[in-house]
């Protein structure tokens, strides 16, 4: 048995083209979840009773189940019942959902671990919550977050992997389709695996650059 | 009277803090607050800008009763100064910026008479240098006068201080302690509680001890310091020197 790398080499741009759909779909469920993980924290910071209960509940949930079986009950269960989403949309729904509840956690961790007084000199000074959150708040508390995120970030990405399952065209099932063609299974996934790799660490890169950057005080 | 206050009672759970405080100030006022850890002096503080809340009692400050219907605690928190025992400086602010922050967002003045008012509180904190730099890099004597400046950025008719010094390392102690009494002496009232007796000896109007939530005794400093009448002050004054 020996290496031979030259067969798959005119697969490369098909491989890159895939790794692209990894990203994207990372990219959109990773800022959609965001934005839904602000709102679960919000819930959860709050003062009504319902809403605490709705968040805790929706984060338990989701963090308690695999996103394998959640990805089955959004393509094939709600598929068996009639709503019908194609692979793009069911992996992009699952992915934003399951990231919601784990950056709601994040979020909360890093707020939370923004000093009291900070807020207490914000309100102090007369500014009403919105602004002391905005101007006094947010800052530090995204500086608390940023590893976490990113790190949930690579998280999700390298999960985006669980797509092949229902055959969107991304990097794994690609690289399933790559195998069957040419049997070169060690090359094939070798490389695979060094294309999620360098792309994590891009990214890992990238966050520690932001953050020496954004965050010098 | 700048500040009022009536049977001011404020619980932490069934803890009761404060047990009925009655107490005025009158326009510059300089007033300390002493008395042993626990003896409710920071609540009592802290109540006078409703940073803590209260549900028996009233405060009256700066003409806004605190707990009236119609009251816009964040207009009171405006015309109240407050600075902490930890400082709470905005880390990831420059110092001029800690100082622009509230006069920009809340008073409405532009972005040229914020820094221009900035840099005036700087010179008198002594920290004209360190205008450009993060909170950081200063020592916590220097934190603290950023914090003063910036409190005094809002134009308060009163200040409060809560343990001002009491976080400091003691070298650093006298040039904060140095401010205040300049701003004591420009007639500003100001209510401080501190453990610093030197301080409430030599600047103070009137000097309040309070134990267990409620105020044990009340005087000039001479009065207190010198000759003190109940048995808790006494003991209290006793274990400093």
């Amino acid at each position: 048995m020996t290496l031979y790398f030259g067969d798959i080499l005119p697969y490369l741009p098909v491989m890159l083209k895939a790794l692209w759909v990894s990203i994207y779909v990372t990219l959109i469920s990773f800022a959609a979840g965001g934005v839904l993980g602000i709102f679960i924290y919000l819930a959860k910071a709050s003062r009504f009773k319902a809403l605490q209960l709705f968040s805790n509940g929706y984060i338990e949930v989701i963090r308690n189940t695999p996103l394998l079986v959640q990805l089955y009950l959004i393509y094939f269960g709600l598929g068996s019942i009639g709503i019908n989403f194609n692979p793009l949309w069911s992996v992009l729904i699952g992915m934003t959902l399951n990231n919601s509840a784990y950056t709601a956690e994040i979020f909360r961790a890093g707020i939370s671990a923004v000093p009291k007084g900070l807020r207490e000199a914000g309100t102090a000074l007369g500014m009403p919550f919105h602004q002391t959150f905005r101007y006094v708040i947010l800052k530090p508390g995204i500086r608390n977050v940023l590893p976490a995120l990113t790190n949930q970030f690579i998280v999700l990405f390298l999960f985006s992997s669980i797509g092949s399952v229902i055959a969107l065209d991304e990097l794994t099932s690609t690289l399933q389709n790559l195998n069957s063609q040419t049997l070169r299974t060690l090359e094939i996934f070798s490389v695979g695996a060094l294309l999620y790799f360098l792309t994590s660490a891009a990214i890992a890169f990238g966050s520690r650059i932001t953050e020496r950057l954004a965050f010098r005080w | 009277m700048i500040i009022t206050v009536e049977g001011l009672h404020k619980s932490f759970g069934k803890l009761e803090v404060l047990k009925g405080i009655d107490c005025e100030v009158a326009e510059g006022e300089v007033l300390c607050v002493i008395g042993p850890s626990g003896s409710g002096k920071s609540t009592f503080l802290r109540c006078l800008n409703f940073l803590e809340s209260f549900r028996e009692g009233q405060v009256t400050i700066s003409g806004h009763n605190l707990t009236g219907a119609k009251t816009n605690l964040n207009a009171v928190r405006r015309d109240v100064g407050m600075v902490f025992q930890s400082f709470n400086v905005f880390p990831h602010m420059k110092v001029i910026d800690n100082i622009m922050l509230a006069p920009m967002k809340v008073g409405k003045v532009s972005r040229v008479d914020a820094h221009a008012r900035g840099m005036v509180l700087l010179e008198k904190v002594g920290l004209t240098s360190k205008a450009d730099v993060y909170p950081s890099t200063l020592s916590g004597g220097q934190m603290q006068r950023v914090a003063i400046a910036r409190a005094l950025a809002m134009e308060p008719t009163v200040m409060l201080f809560d343990e001002p010094t009491s976080a400091l390392d003691p070298e650093t102690v006298g040039d904060v302690l140095d401010v205040m009494k300049k701003l004591a002496e420009e007639g500003m009232t100001m209510v401080v509680v501190t453990h610093e007796m030197g301080f409430a000896r030599e600047v103070a109007d009137r000097v309040l001890f309070m134990d267990a939530g409620v105020i044990v005794e009340e005087g000039t400093p001479a009065q207190i310091f010198e000759s003190p009448q109940h048995v808790r002050t006494q003991t209290f004054l006793s274990k400093l020197l």
